[in-house]
């Protein structure tokens, strides 16, 4: 109810400028420098402008204008000088720049407020507040979550800022925020710990630890940090853990000196299903279908590790995928994309492994990187994001990718993160 | 090449005698079954022999029954004691997660002279992506079955890794294979299973971090640590 009303006195205010919108098509107004021309592509132009000069304002501005340029759904457009710190928005002028959107960011007392209006239309589309704290520090994670649902309202698609990865460095494991902020080590059980997977809820990471007697797998509360230790994981060696996305069973690999094989635990239940037979050939690195009916693997059953799909109770085993005996490299690390479309791997090209995807339906599959090794892909919520591991810049480091425009940008700066993985959406975005 | 020409033979010898050690151990018949008795004529002294050959029948089945008893007594406490040994093992388990570090094991002396010190520890080498052991590690493996032979409270622990160039998470399974492979060439030579741990650490305990051929091929090995020494 409460938004509802905001939404109406909002709007009424909006649609005095409509009028001037309209106007804007044609003609731009005198004085004002336009530095490029906007050609429409298939990516809305957006620009974000503080509407004031308190220093809240300008960060939570800095903050979201990033996320929604990483979401990389839109044309990041500038706004002139005259334009910030105006007051209001003068959509004429975003009009003529090229923008489709614009965010408006003011502030007022504890609460910077950012408003998401048409620039054609003039409608206003959303409100989102964010708390600032002391020293005029505002809430980072609530301004991800506003640019998540910015996105949402303007594209109807998921975003990607309030979301973290976690990773491992140096035999620990680590999260990072989706922007590259606040690198943080974790309490994590002995060392190494490696292969951090999350539950579907955000609140829990399966890992294998290496501790004195073993190689068990560890799920471990996120906020409290407690861990218990996966029943039956006690014994050889446990790894590649990955939830499935209802969140109730646990796929992955375990070795014993006859090989290693794919198991499936279904929490709660305390039972064990084995999924595959190696006979000492290893099948490792599991990967669900977002229905949790299929299961992508990497198996040496015909000796070089090749990409497998089974359905979840084990039957059905097929190779994905060409394979050229002697040309096709090792594959390996395989993650189903949460749009169930896309398969990434890595595969070596000339005993250098790439990124790739195969799409699941056609079985088609596109290199996406080239530059250096890159490794150990993982999906972004959104389905069209990779976090990878690289070497592109000397050192092993975690990257970016966008699969439908190919940019990348590079996350960390630690000098030896690996094997990434990317959260869902944390903290309950709003639709 | 000649070392490993000359070397091939006694690691060779060593496959085929376990093979046939292993074809005795399923159990070929030693000899063919008896053919049935020739009807005899009965007398006395027949019937005597042929109540003693009963009674000593009745006493050898008697005896082999209690050693088959003792022996089920014996497995099924051994099963007991490896069964506890296991939950033991999960226990420690269950409390080491809860610690952020890793007590390393203690160093455990073999009790060896410095010859076969040294013999014992030396490690084992692989091919890239490969698992089968080496031709020119066959006199090392050798050596080694002799010292576990001679000393029969001597048990090990072999350590499978990795070069760094496959993924991290595939070089945790292939570690275990080399690992296991040792493992198995000692135990089908008669080494008691129990005596040999295995762990794979991929890629993880690099000995050289270079990213040379040199440094990948010593990367690529199986490391053998004392768990009890020999006395």
């Amino acid at each position: 109810m409460r938004r509802g009303a905001t939404v109406l006195v909002l709007g009424v205010i909006a649609s005095g400028s409509l009028a001037a919108g309209a106007r804007a098509q044609d003609s731009l107004p005198a004085g004002v420098r336009v530095g490029i021309t906007y050609a429409p592509g298939a990516r809305p132009g957006m620009t974000v402008v503080p509407l004031t000069a308190a220093v809240a304002a300008e960060s939570v501005t800095t903050i979201v204008a990033r996320d929604l340029d990483e979401s990389d759904r839109f044309e990041m457009i500038g706004a002139p000088d005259t334009l910030a710190r105006s007051g209001t928005p003068d959509l004429r002028v975003l009009g003529a720049l090229g923008s489709a959107w614009v965010v408006s960011v003011s502030a007022q007392g504890p609460r910077v407020t950012l408003l998401l209006t048409d620039v054609r239309t003039g409608a206003l589309h959303l409100r989102r507040d964010v708390t600032v704290g002391a020293d005029a520090i505002p809430n980072r994670f609530e301004a991800h979550r506003a640019a998540d649902d910015i996105v949402r309202a303007a594209t109807a698609t998921p975003g990607i800022a309030a979301t973290e990865i976690l990773f491992v460095d140096n035999g620990k494991i680590w999260r990072v925020d989706a922007d590259g902020a606040a690198p943080t080590r974790l309490r994590t059980a002995g060392w190494p710990a490696l292969s951090p997977a999350w539950s579907p809820d955000g609140r829990h990471m399966v890992y294998t630890a290496y501790v004195t007697d073993g190689q068990p797998l560890v799920l471990q509360d996120l906020a409290s940090g407690e861990r218990t230790v996966v029943p039956g994981t006690e014994y050889g060696l446990n790894i590649t853990p990955e939830f499935s996305r209802d969140g109730r069973r646990i796929a992955f690999a375990h070795g014993t000196e006859s090989g290693t094989d794919i198991y499936v635990y279904q929490l709660g239940a305390a039972a064990w299903q084995r999924l595959t037979v190696g006979r000492f050939a290893d099948n490792l690195s599991p990967t669900w279908s977002p229905d949790g009916t299929r299961i992508a693997f990497i198996s040496t059953r015909a000796r070089t590790p090749q990409l497998y799909v089974m359905s979840a109770d084990g039957t059905d085993p097929e190779l994905l995928g060409r394979f050229d005996y002697g040309a096709t490299g090792q594959t390996q690390a395989p993650a189903w994309s949460p749009d169930g479309q896309f398969i990434a791997f890595h595969r070596d090209v000339n005993g250098v492994p790439q990124l790739f995807i195969l799409d699941a339906d056609t079985r088609a599959v596109r290199q996406l990187t080239g530059a250096g090794r890159n490794e150990d892909p993982s999906w972004a919520p959104d389905g069209r994001h990779l976090v990878f591991t690289s070497d592109r810049s000397g050192a092993r480091e975690l990257w970016v990718l966008d699969i439908e425009t190919g940019r990348v940008r590079q996350l960390t700066h630690l000098g030896g993160a690996r094997l990434p993985a990317w959260s869902p959406a944390l903290g309950g975005s709003t639709p | 090449m000649r070392h490993t020409v000359t070397s091939r033979p006694s690691f060779a010898r060593g496959i085929v005698g376990a093979a046939l050690a292993a074809a005795v151990a399923l159990g070929c018949p030693a000899k063919p079954p008896a053919p049935a008795p020739a009807p005899q004529p009965d007398s006395a002294a027949v019937a005597r022999a042929r109540a003693d050959s009963v009674r000593a029948a009745a006493q050898r089945d008697s005896v082999a029954a209690a050693a088959r008893d003792s022996a089920a007594a014996r497995a099924r406490a051994d099963s007991l004691a490896q069964q506890s040994a296991a939950q033991a093992r999960a226990d420690s388990v269950h409390a080491q997660v809860q610690r952020d570090t890793v007590v390393a094991p203690p160093l455990t002396a073999s009790g060896l002279d410095s010859a076969g010190d040294a013999a014992l520890a030396a490690p084992l080498h692989f091919d890239f992506n490969r698992s089968d052991l080496l031709a020119a590690d066959g006199p090392l493996m050798d050596r080694k079955l002799d010292l576990l032979r001679a000393n029969p409270r001597l048990t090990i622990e072999i350590a499978g890794n990795c070069d760094d160039r496959g993924s991290a998470e595939y070089n945790l399974a292939l570690g275990e294979r080399r690992a296991a492979t040792a493992k198995r060439w000692l135990v089908a030579h008669g080494i008691a299973d129990e005596r040999i741990s295995v762990v794979s650490y991929g890629e993880e305990r690099p000995l050289d971090r270079a990213e040379t051929e040199a440094a990948w091929a010593a990367n690529r090995r199986d490391d053998f640590r004392v768990t009890r020494g020999a006395r």
